[in-house]
């Protein structure tokens, strides 16, 4: 019964087109059709926040946005956080604070916390963790997640350190 | 106490400088979770592989009529569908520990009729599961059904509906155990303190679910299985027998898991149904539950009961003796049997001097999904309990909360200490960790703040509880309920197997071992870097699968690191006895005159002379004719491991013997503040302080209490697995199972204490669960403390706006 | 939990998706804005549409703008933009602090203020202040253009009075002076609320000038508690007015139990929040925050 539709995406900085029955899930897509295992389904009802990704910059829930809805959009996933050998600080963060244990919950953390620190390049603690509050972890109790999350906000302002040619204005 | 032999383990020095043992360092299991290359059950791919969805039974008790199954297998994409009928004949019954498994069988899909919503009734196989789920709503089941039994202590009474007609109850299991003389404790007593508690099953809800990939290839007969449940090596001829099979043509291997928490214990129903497929169509074929499928059908929920407990103290609050008659609501059926009750057992007297205890268990049947493991495994209720009653006394009494427990407390001088059911804590120093947790939790401050709120009208409730956490379970704890048992088995293994290549590099091999965010890589590297002095994240460490694996059992009972350092421990003592051996060749020196120093045997007084490790191992892998006849080529030695510790019971089970001895002990005092118009409950401030022997790694270790104290918060205040009066399952997502957030899991204040086991190595004990033992009994304490001045006092879990409304009303409170 | 099969298009103009609604009517068409309600129904194959029209690429729909002095909020604005925008700011506050409360920034990147009045939750926290604020939708058919005032807009749980050839287009939210609060009560962060409350009340010459209060989580549709308005209106802003409100906004209450909360449980819960509503919206019509 189900038709298909052709979509195009840029997932990670890489363009694609693919054919896919509406029907499908974006998480599904990411990891079975595009090679992205990165991206983990937890509840596949948009509570839990494990499928975690970045559409246009912004945090959605993968298992709850169908992959038809991203197209002509950006996706990004865990796999685009580090630099070949080199981890993404917040990824150095998570490791040395041992803000995971089980790992399957850390994926979609990682994309929120990326946003978090977008939106609030300074946060407080308190800040964190109220943030964080969407994406659930049955393991850690959140707390070395927080501590995680606040040690890497400094060396990603320093990624964005001060340039004097731009107006501070427009770094708000 | 009958007096019976108690061969203990010979008690270790623990006085030692160590490198790498007590270091917070990195996991070395990390980094490729973080980068999303997990290889978790789902990431995982074989060529043809095929997808099985389960049709769940819709009612709590039916008679299935028919399966009509054509609809279904005439849709596209669809290889095959099998009903329970047709798995009966493929399958034989699922590994069993209960009490009488031709009785209360348990099949992996349901077959004559269903007893819980969310049985299985019928699998299907298709090209996705998106396919394999559209199949699933083509195929029509009639049901006739039949009334539900929902309550555990109806399900007890005449005339109830019977969960299994063959074993002609609902009562699978009871049994009154007398341990010291608990009449003549009561007779003596100034005061008896009652109380009738209720605790509500929650469970562990890692935020993966289980699943296997079956690959059946029907040219050799061989199955090979990957799957992230993978525990009890040694049981797993169970699950050959369960498939047809023989059973060393069964290949199972072990896969990282999302988190556990007892859950994916020896889970081997998606195994089976995925192997039953995969040999049904002869293709692999992946099973992996989603959400709905592990909420209704997990078979691991956790402790549901109700218990009537007595406390007999004198007035000066010693207390002499308690009794105890629980009901446990296990469910469709008892896979463990009362297991969770030897896990009481173990530290059923707390960390206090009681000297005898009477208990009665009666394991009630009802059409639920059955009890498995969760975190604590039973002994977080028994705490709950415990903690409670003592409580009440003290209220009772009017003595302090702290002074009740001190007046207790079993004294570092006693240990190793026997409780009345025979068990044995080795060691402990339980007024260290009060006095550490009175201070890190500012308990005196906040004593006088919540003067300060009650004069304001806040309800504020401090929780102060002391408590047990047991560690490394014996198999005698499955078993000791019968006086005739039919398996009386006593293997509880773990091992790991070292080899040093040819450079010197160490690799660690390690067998049913699961990782479930436990660190088993992290510990066996820092244990391995101990003892050969090299770097943690130098040692390779491999996970072997069952066949032609040896003998383990994996995590469960906080048991993982202290068996994986004792089998670190003997396979290490063997490689450096052939090194040293070798060493005393190649150096033409005596095997006595040479000591072992930074990662290789030098002669004592002469450190010039030397070969470490790798001049060593490469002499013995590649130059044969350098050394003796006897002496093998290669570096590789393994340890297997069985329990340091177990004591058979005695033959009147007036004695359990020893089965749960490495006792660690901690203090938490959360602060919370109730809202009493409205029924929720705020934790202000958490300190936890824990006794866990010697850390390997302290970081690792804390995490887990506050993962566990966060499920512990759970089970108090927000999980439950509701079913209604029909059987309905009315939590049936995370919609309506609440799991904690970031927002319901305080800040907590973590603080170690360390009384090294005299028997493990480096005196460690495991610690794992130890949150979740203790928050449950913690925050119930706190919020009785806080509602205290309403005359309010409650005494079930978890305690949500609807508890705590019914009983401020019933109290009479006003409402502002 | 994956969706049953489903026919999809995403029209580029309202009309064309108008004549999709109507062409496939008899495939239980659904308009797809967000999908943050929609989408988790459909994986729990409780809502089966045979055919999704989806907004996301008709031109015009993710407008915030002022019409005189009411703000119109086109369907497809998401709930994440509305929070953050000066616009709502201003012109909704109440909408603005309702807001945070939707569940958590990832599902508000996604869901819109249009599809959740849409949805229509009993629940929910926008059908609330639409209430409130006597907002207007704007439904667009194949007779035309309509306007909805929120009154007669909610008619039962999940129920509303668009018609099933219909797309909301817009809500539109005249600007109230006054103080606005929104406060609920949800067990866990960002859980359903099991009682929401919006609140705006005016203050002119020390008394009471202009009450409007609504209730979400307490009946079938979200309510308006005209007559704890009346008892406001006229009165001092002190104590003893809000709890003559609160007494006479909870007396008719007949809320349904669930596992969340019984009955009784949830009236005692909707009169504390109701209490604590209407003193943070007097706290602001004084200016005492």
């Amino acid at each position: 019964m189900s038709d298909k539709h052709e979509i195009s995406l840029t997932v990670n900085g890489r363009e694609h087109t693919l054919v896919v029955e509406p029907r499908r899930l974006l998480v599904d897509v990411l990891r079975e059709d595009l090679g992205l295992p990165g991206t983990h389904i937890g509840c596949e009802h948009g509570v839990c926040g494990t499928c975690t990704v970045l559409l246009d910059g912004a945090s959605v829930r993968s298992c709850i946005t169908l992959a038809v809805q991203a197209d002509g959009r950006a996706v990004r996933t865990v796999e685009d956080l580090a630099h070949g050998p080199d981890l993404h600080p917040l990824q150095d963060e998570f490791w040395d604070k041992q803000g995971l244990q089980c790992g399957y919950c850390t994926p979609g953390m990682l994309m929120r916390a990326v946003e978090i620190l977008e939106h609030t390049p300074d946060p407080t603690p308190e800040q964190v963790r109220e943030q964080i509050a969407s994406n659930l972890c049955r393991c850690t109790g959140y707390q070395y997640i927080v501590e995680a999350v606040v040690a890497a906000a400094p060396r990603l302002r320093g990624e964005n350190a001060w340039d004097p040619t731009t107006p501070t204005e427009a770094k708000a | 106490m009958t007096a019976i032999e108690r061969p203990a383990p010979p008690v270790r020095d623990q006085d030692k400088t160590r490198t790498w043992v007590g270091k917070s360092i990195r996991r070395v299991e990390d980094p490729k979770f973080l980068r999303g290359r997990g290889g978790y059950i789902a990431d995982l791919v074989r060529p043809g592989m095929l997808h099985a969805a389960v049709l769940r039974s819709p009612h709590a008790h039916a008679r299935i009529v028919s399966i009509d199954t054509t609809a279904a297998a005439a849709l596209e994409g669809v290889h095959a569908v099998i009903t329970g009928a047709q798995a009966a004949e493929l399958t034989a019954p699922l590994p069993d520990f209960g009490p009488d498994p031709a009785k209360h069988t348990w099949r992996c899909l349901a077959a004559d009729k269903v007893r819980y919503v969310g049985e299985g009734v019928a699998v299907v196989v298709a090209d996705s599961r998106y396919l394999a789920e559209d199949a699933l709503a083509l195929i029509d089941v009639e049901y006739e059904p039949l009334p539900a039994v929902v309550d555990p202590e109806r399900a007890l009474q005449a005339g109830a509906p019977l969960v299994h007609e063959a074993l002609g109850t609902n009562l699978a299991y009871e049994r009154s155990f007398d341990f010291g003389d608990v009449d003549g404790d009561f007779a003596a007593a100034d005061v008896v303190v009652r109380d009738r508690l209720r605790w509500h099953r929650s469970g562990g809800q890692p935020l993966e679910t289980v699943g296997a990939i079956a690959d059946y290839d029907p040219s050799t007969g061989q199955l090979t299985a990957h799957t992230n449940s993978l525990s009890f090596t040694s049981y797993l001829f169970m699950v050959a027998t369960t498939l047809k099979m023989p059973v060393n043509k069964l290949d199972i291997h072990p896969v990282p898991a999302g988190g556990s928490f007892g859950s994916k214990l020896f889970a081997t129903k998606p195994l089976v149904l995925a192997a039953m497929c995969s040999q049904a169509v002869g293709r692999p074929v992946v099973y992996l539950e989603d959400r709905v499928d592990n909420i209704s059908n997990c078979d691991h929920h956790g402790s549901d009961r109700v218990y009537e407990v007595e406390l007999a103290l004198m007035r000066d609050g010693t207390i002499r003796s308690l009794t105890i008659d629980t009901v446990d609501d296990y469910g469709a059926y008892i896979q463990f049997g009362v297991g969770h009750h030897g896990n009481a057992l173990a530290q059923v007297t707390g960390p206090y001097t009681i000297g005898s205890v009477r208990y009665r268990v009666r394991a009630a049947l009802t059409n639920k999904n059955q009890q498995g493991a969760y975190r604590g495994f039973g002994s977080e209720v028994n705490n709950w309990m415990l903690e409670q009653m003592v409580d009440k006394a003290a209220r009772e009494l009017g003595l302090d909360p702290v002074q009740i427990r001190r007046q207790n407390f079993i004294q570092p001088a006693q240990f190793p200490y026997f409780i009345p059911t025979g068990n044995v804590y080795d060691s402990g120093n339980y007024d260290a960790v009060l006095d550490e947790a009175l201070e890190l939790g500012e308990y005196d401050r906040w004593r006088a703040e919540q003067v300060r709120a009650r004069e304001e009208g806040r309800y504020i409730g401090i929780g102060l509880i002391t408590a047990q956490e047991r560690s490394v379970f014996s198999a005698t704890e499955f078993w000791f309920w019968f006086d005739e048992p039919g398996a009386p088995v006593t293997s509880m293994p773990e091992s790991v197997t070292l080899g040093v290549d040819a450079t010197g590099g160490i690799t660690a091999t390690l067998y049913s071992c699961a990782f479930w965010g436990n660190s088993p890589e992290t510990m066996v590297a820092q244990l391995v870097a101990e003892e050969f002095d090299c770097e943690p994240q130098d040692v390779s460490i491999l996970y072997h699968g069952s066949k032609g694996g040896l003998p383990a059992t994996g995590p469960g009972g906080s048991r993982t690191t202290v068996m994986l350092a004792g089998a670190v421990e003997g396979a290490s003592e063997k490689i450096k006895a052939k090194a040293r051996r070798a060493a005393s060749e190649l150096l033409e020196a005596d095997p006595d005159d040479l000591e072992w120093v930074g990662g290789g045997f030098q002669v004592k007084g002469v450190p010039e002379q030397r070969k470490s490790l790798a001049d060593i191992a490469i002499m013995l892998h590649l130059f044969k004719h350098s050394f003796p006849e006897d002496m093998e080529s290669g570096l590789e030695e393994s340890q297997v491991f069985d329990h340091p510790y177990t004591t058979m019971p005695s033959a009147d089970r007036k004695d359990l013997g020893v089965f749960y001895p490495f006792m660690g002990h901690a203090c938490h005092i959360p602060v919370v503040e109730v809202d009493i118009e409205t029924g929720q409950v705020s934790v202000l401030a958490y300190a936890a302080v824990h006794d866990c022997g010697t850390l390997v790694n302290p970081r690792s270790l804390s995490g887990h209490i506050v993962g566990g104290t966060a499920q512990g918060i759970g089970t108090a205040l927000y999980e439950e697995y509701v079913y209604d009066d029909e059987g309905q399952l009315i939590t049936s997502s995370f919609l309506d199972y609440s799991i904690p957030s970031a927002m319901e899991v305080p800040e907590l204040r973590i603080g170690h204490v360390e009384t090294p086991s005299p028997y493990t190595p480096h005196g460690i004990k495991g610690g794992g669960e130890g949150g979740r033992m203790m928050a449950p009994a913690a925050l119930n304490v706190a919020v009785n403390d806080a509602l205290a001045p309403l005359g309010v006092r409650v005494t079930e879990l978890p305690m949500t706006p609807d508890r705590l409304r019914a009983a401020i009303r019933a109290a009479g409170a006003q409402q502002r | 939990m994956k969706p049953p099969p489903f026919h999809y298009a995403s029209p580029t103009s309202v009309s064309d998706a108008v004549t999709l609604l109507v062409e496939h009517a008899d495939e239980e068409p659904r308009v797809l804005a967000g999908g943050q309600s929609l989408v988790p129904l459909m994986n729990f194959r409780l809502a089966q549409p045979g055919y999704l029209v989806d907004l996301r690429r008709v031109a015009g729909l993710d407008t915030i703008r002022h019409d005189g002095e009411v703000l119109v909020i086109g369907a497809m604005v998401r709930q994440a933009t509305a929070e953050r925008s000066p616009e709502v700011a201003l012109g909704a506050p109440l909408l603005a602090e309702a807001l945070h409360y939707v569940a958590h920034l990832p599902i508000r990147n996604s869901g819109t203020v249009v599809g959740s009045i849409a949805h229509a939750d009993p629940a929910a926290e926008l059908p609330a202040v639409a209430l409130a604020l006597d907002a207007e939708m704007t439904a667009v058919g194949p007779q035309g253009e309509r306007r909805i005032p929120a009154a007669e807009f909610f008619q039962g749980p999940f129920t509303t009075s668009l018609g099933a050839d219909e797309i909301l287009t817009a809500v539109r939210l005249p600007h109230v002076r006054g103080g606005h609060a929104f406060v609920e009560f949800a067990r866990t962060h960002g859980n359903f609320a099991l009682v929401g409350v919006a609140a705006l009340i005016g203050v002119e010459n020390g008394r009471i000038s202009s009450a409007a209060l609504a209730l979400s989580g307490v009946a079938p549709t979200p309510i308006r508690l005209h007559a704890a308005e009346q008892a406001l209106v006229g009165a001092a802003p002190e104590g003893a007015a809000v709890s003559a409100a609160v007494d006479v906004g909870t007396a008719g209450l007949h809320p349904a139990g669930d596992l969340q909360a019984g009955t009784t449980t949830r009236i005692d819960i909707a009169r504390a929040y109701l209490r604590r509503g209407i003193e943070r919206a007097l706290d602001r019509a004084l200016d005492r925050r």
